[in-house]
């Protein structure tokens, strides 16, 4: 067998030119839900990267999954809310539990998150499978996410404008909410992750900071998740922020990179799916991945390449 | 004619771009105590790992009793610094102290009979034969120190390494660890130790070795503690070279 | 008599690792000889199942079981080390990392052929260490997010050519969604195969080179400067954890591998000292597990084994979280609750000397009133404690003219005289050597009364050249009084025990 015969020819009037001529709406949507999903946990990734985090967030985008199984169960509906909070709760409770283990044993962070989030996935794979005929997930959309339904959904008029479906909506305001937050307490999130001996001197207490900054992780990370599902919100958090931060060394123009690597690994994320005929959140952090290999062979100040010649 | 146990020439680390270590160039002679006195960051530890190979030279080679350090690595006691292990890793006093013996054995063979009691010696030269079977985590700072020296004991080696084994012990261990240097010295063994208290440090050794990113000066402690020369070692003067140094790495 | 313990324990560990192998190169070959496609485990009937498992008749089901029993004993053993390292998350990462090579193993053999895939999935995994340390060594990026680039990087193209494959002609048939979640009853016997001799592969290596890996982990500075070459045993290390990694890929899933390498190596961390002996009970832990989580898929039609496996080894984590004897949560707070009610009753006791020492010990009980007093607290709250002091049988409480007396005994005055005596002398020790000022002692003297042990006090005598009083004049009880408190026996019917200080 070679699946190498089953790749579509490129033909760039068909992947490129055709979905907007001719798909409309459901691409658009599908490459603004993807651009917004990346680009609010690659601002949030920044800081999560920087703070040396980054395996929280994986941690999170896993236990995700009991917590939405547990509200189904509890509540029989499959509303956004529910949803919303038992993911939420369970995110908290990640959070909680490894910090429980670590504080009151000799386990170490990294062994404690392991086991806390394995753990956690385990049950909820384990619901799924036990009520598996009541549920209506299944385990593609934990691993890949559904973005490619996106449009399917309801949809909400915006300022009476124009129809935007509730998902993409609820995004928009989670990416905008991220923005709004980090802008409002930019401030505090650079002291507190720089220097928190000196956040506590002048008044800013970095507790408040680190759970905050949690919260909002949790947030964020459960409302990706149904886009992009459990694993790739990983590679949604670190790799712009990491891309970014090869290309400059400024956390304003780091975290503006950020914004433009998601729109970019978006529009060409939905494009190879397209093309490949493939997950389309999987294309999209296969493109989010190459950009950081690019940056890492080419950025001009801290590449490979440069590194090389002036050997 | 006795061969040197300790030479090096043009040894030179760096740490990515940036040097940490210029050409050092010393001849250590046998049966000497010898301390590596030198500010923050003159690169002291990074000088006993270079030598050992722990990290790799950028320039320049050691020798270890006239061959490299490979050949004769049996003959090299090292007394790491405290911090760099795990202290909840479980083992218990004597496992570590066995770790000494590993060097000498086959690459299969697990030590036996004469390691063990070798072992027990050593621990009971350094007062913690009673604590053989504790796990490593419930000593205190003190007793830690005499754990890693008991180690290098039990290597019985002909020259010994020893990266600040005063830092954050009690007075009774700093008292013991000098009389077992002492002791190892007046057996032909040569003892390189890394030390930032200068008052102590004109009492305790025969020879400084004073370092600031390169060699300023070594020789006989009556020599080499004078004023001029420790303001030359921890003066103002190389922050020239360390700027370069940074100038290099950022370029 | 303490080395030939140390060496029976550490020789014991190794013939276990040895001999537990050969049994297992045994078991395989049996399992072999018999092997055959599980795919009728279709029934349904639960107590069927039970007696289908427990018999053990069937073949298949030993084929599943000897393949969770190895997964676990593997994972067990590779996990302690990783454990140790604090390499938890590359044991996560790896796991990931291999699913692009099951895809390509998949595509380059044209089906599921566990040898292509097996070579794929070690490829791929090893890439992704490699590319771990490279962007460590030469990028600023700290290791937690090269671990999670090279996860989620190797995890979105494994996913999209997983998606390929199975949009490709026979790709209904890959079954290659069994790598994310895991399907013990999948297994062919020749994955099974596989997982042994992985197995036993471990074990050996682990047994023959046990004093490098521990030293290694230990501490890697010190291996190379012993001449190891500690490089080498990472990486072999390595090796055998993405061995470890890929042949659980089957079982348990990508997404729960580094479960069973982290969990039941924590669990056994929780509950011993000693390397080797964390080896072997992570080892059974890990066997354990696999084999629970085997059962119980075994029992629903529909029950995924790779989570229940995890659950099985998270439990056997939470029990030794909070029941371990040493590092345990409820015996620490236990051992907490006992100092706490010992500091409890050495002040309720010391409270009782302070009170007969001001009516120059005259006169055996103390009232309970003069006792709240001196305590200054509410006489219900006093006799609260004098109740923990008579139920800890250090005194009795007895009726003197009406009013309620406390008597304390021989025991209960041992403890007193001790308790002031090391307050008095700590006391007299920080204002004659440690030259504080004589009101400034007493509240440290209250801490460290608690805890000064016989041999600190006798030094602290010897160094104050055996003092008879504190800084604020009053009598040190000496060894004597205390030896004399021992020795006294009692009269018949009589409250006793009592001596004053220097008498």
């Amino acid at each position: 067998m070679n699946i190498f015969q089953n790749i579509p020819p490129f033909d760039f009037h068909e992947v490129f030119v055709m979905p907007w001529t001719e798909f409309g709406d459901v691409f658009i949507w599908i490459f603004v839900m993807g651009f917004l999903v990346t680009a609010a946990c690659g601002m949030l990734g920044s800081f999560i990267v920087w703070r040396q985090m980054a395996l929280v967030g994986d941690a999170i985008s896993h236990s995700v999954l009991p917590g939405i199984v547990v509200a189904f169960l509890l509540t029989q509906s499959r509303g956004t809310l529910p949803m919303f909070f038992g993911a939420l709760v369970a995110g908290i409770l990640t959070t909680t539990l490894i910090e429980f283990i670590h504080t009151k044993s000799r386990v170490k962070t990294d062994a404690a998150l392991g086991i806390v989030f394995t753990t956690l996935f385990a049950i909820g794979v384990v619901l799924i499978s036990m009520y598996g005929e009541n549920v209506d997930l299944d385990t593609d959309c934990v691993l890949y996410g559904e973005i490619e339904y996106v449009s399917q959904d309801l949809t909400v008029s915006l300022f009476g404008l124009f129809d935007v479906p509730v998902q993409v909506a609820r995004m928009g305001a989670v990416a905008f909410c991220v923005m709004l937050l980090i802008v409002f307490f930019y401030k505090q999130l650079l002291v507190s992750s720089f220097d928190p001996g000196l956040a506590r001197s002048i008044g800013i207490n970095p507790a408040i900071v680190h759970h905050g900054l949690m919260l909002l992780l949790s947030i964020t990370v459960v409302s990706a998740f149904e886009a992009v599902g459990a694993i790739l919100v990983i590679a949604m958090l670190i790799f712009p922020a990491t891309t970014a931060s090869m290309l400059s060394d400024r956390m304003p123009i780091i975290l503006g990179l950020t914004v433009v690597i998601s729109a970019i690994s978006s529009l060409l994320g939905v494009h190879l799916a397209l093309w490949l005929d493939v997950s389309t959140a999987g294309a999209m952090s296969v493109v989010v991945s190459t950009l950081f290999g690019l940056a890492w062979m080419f950025s001009p100040n801290r590449g490979l390449l440069v590194l090389a010649m002036r050997r | 004619m006795e061969t040197i146990p300790l030479e090096t020439h043009d040894l030179t680390v760096a740490y990515g771009k940036k040097p940490v270590l210029y050409g050092v160039d010393v001849q250590v002679p046998k049966g000497k105590l010898i301390g590596i006195i030198g500010p923050n960051g003159a690169g002291k530890s990074t000088l006993i790992k270079a030598i050992m190979g722990v990290i790799p030279l950028t320039s320049g080679w050691v020798k270890i009793f006239d061959k490299p350090f490979k050949a004769n690595a049996k003959r090299v006691g090292y007394v790491p610094q405290r911090e760099t292990v795990d202290w909840d890793f479980p083992v218990s006093v004597m496992d570590v102290v066995l770790m000494g013996r590993y060097g000498r054995l086959g690459w299969f063979s697990r030590p036996g009979k004469k390691d063990r009691e070798i072992a027990r010696q050593s621990l009971d030269k350094v007062g913690m034969l009673p604590f053989a079977d504790r796990q490593i985590s419930n000593l205190s700072g003190g007793q830690q120190q005499r754990v890693f020296l008991a180690r290098a004991l039990a290597q019985q080696s002909d020259l010994y390494l020893m990266d600040e084994p005063f830092v954050g012990v009690d007075a009774a261990t700093e008292a013991a660890i000098i009389a077992i240097m002492k002791e190892l010295k007046e057996q032909g063994k040569t003892i390189l130790v890394v030390h930032h208290d200068l008052p102590t440090a004109k009492k305790y050794f025969d020879m400084l070795l004073l370092l600031n990113m390169r060699v300023v000066a070594f020789g006989p402690t009556s020599e080499v503690f004078t004023n001029e020369l420790l303001q030359k070692t921890y003066g103002g003067r190389l922050t020239i070279l360390s700027e370069v140094a940074d100038a290099i790495r950022t370029q | 008599m303490m080395s030939v313990s140390c060496k029976t324990g550490y020789m014991n560990g190794y013939r276990f690792l040895i001999r537990f192998g050969l049994i297992l190169t045994v078991l395989t070959l049996a399992a072999n000889a018999r092997a055959a496609k599980i795919s009728d485990l279709e029934s349904i009937e639960f107590g069927e199942q039970l007696v289908r498992f427990f018999s053990m008749e069937d073949e298949l089901l030993r084929t599943v079981l000897l393949g969770s029993l190895c997964l676990g004993l593997c994972c067990g053993l590779l996990g302690s080390f990783i454990v140790v390292r604090k390499l938890s998350l590359v044991g996560d990462a790896l796991s990931h990392a291999v699913l692009p090579g099951v895809a390509i193993g998949f595509i380059v053999a044209g089906h599921k052929d566990p040898l292509a895939i097996f070579i794929g999935a070690i490829v791929a995994g090893l890439a992704g260490t490699v590319l771990v340390n490279l962007i460590k060594s030469t990028t600023h990026i700290k290791e937690d997010s090269s671990l999670g680039m090279v996860l989620a990087g190797f995890y979105g193209l494994g996913i999209v050519l997983i998606t390929m494959v199975q949009k490709a002609s026979i790709g209904n048939k890959a079954g290659l969604d069994k790598f994310l979640f895991g399907q013990v009853a999948a297994l062919s016997s020749k994955e099974v195969t596989i997982m042994a001799v992985i197995t036993v592969l471990s074990l050996v290596v682990i047994g023959l080179f046990y004093k490098q890996f521990l030293v290694g982990s230990f501490d890697a500075a010190y291996s190379k400067a012993l001449g190891i070459p500690a490089q080498f045993f990472h990486y072999l290390l390595m090796l055998l954890l993405a061995f470890a990694v890929v042949i659980s890929l089957q079982a348990v899933g990508a997404v729960l591998v580094s479960a069973m390498l982290i969990i039941p190596a924590s669990s056994a961390y929780l509950l011993t000292d000693r390397m080797h002996r964390m080896l072997i009970l992570s080892c059974l832990f890990g066997m354990g597990s696999g084999a629970m989580g085997a059962f119980f898929s075994f029992l629903g039609p529909n029950l995924p084994t790779g989570p229940l496996m995890v659950i099985a080894a998270s439990t056997v984590f939470a029990a030794s979280f909070f029941l371990s004897p040493k590092h345990g949560l409820v015996s620490r707070w236990l051992r907490f609750r006992d100092r706490t009610r010992r500091i409890r009753n050495e002040n309720t006791v010391k409270a009782i000397y302070h009170v007969r020492e001001k009516n120059y010990f005259e006169g055996e009980g103390v009232d309970i009133d003069a006792l709240a007093a001196r305590l200054k607290e509410t006489r219900k709250a006093t006799l609260l404690r004098v109740k923990f002091l008579t139920d800890a049988n250090l005194g009795d409480v007895k009726e003197v003219d009406g009013n309620k007396n406390i008597f304390l005994n021989p025991e209960g005055w041992l403890m007193a005289c001790t308790v002031v005596r090391n307050h008095r002398l700590w006391e007299l020790y920080l204002t004659n050597e440690a030259e504080f000022e004589a009101d400034h002692v007493h509240e440290d003297a209250e801490k460290i009364e608690h805890m000064l042990g016989e041999e600190t006090v006798r030094q602290l005598e010897r160094l104050l050249d055996f003092p008879r009083k504190d800084p604020h004049g009053k009598l040190i009880p000496s060894l004597a009084d205390l030896q004399r408190t021992l020795t006294h026996s009692p009269r018949k019917n009589e409250p006793s025990g009592y001596r004053m200080p220097h008498s």
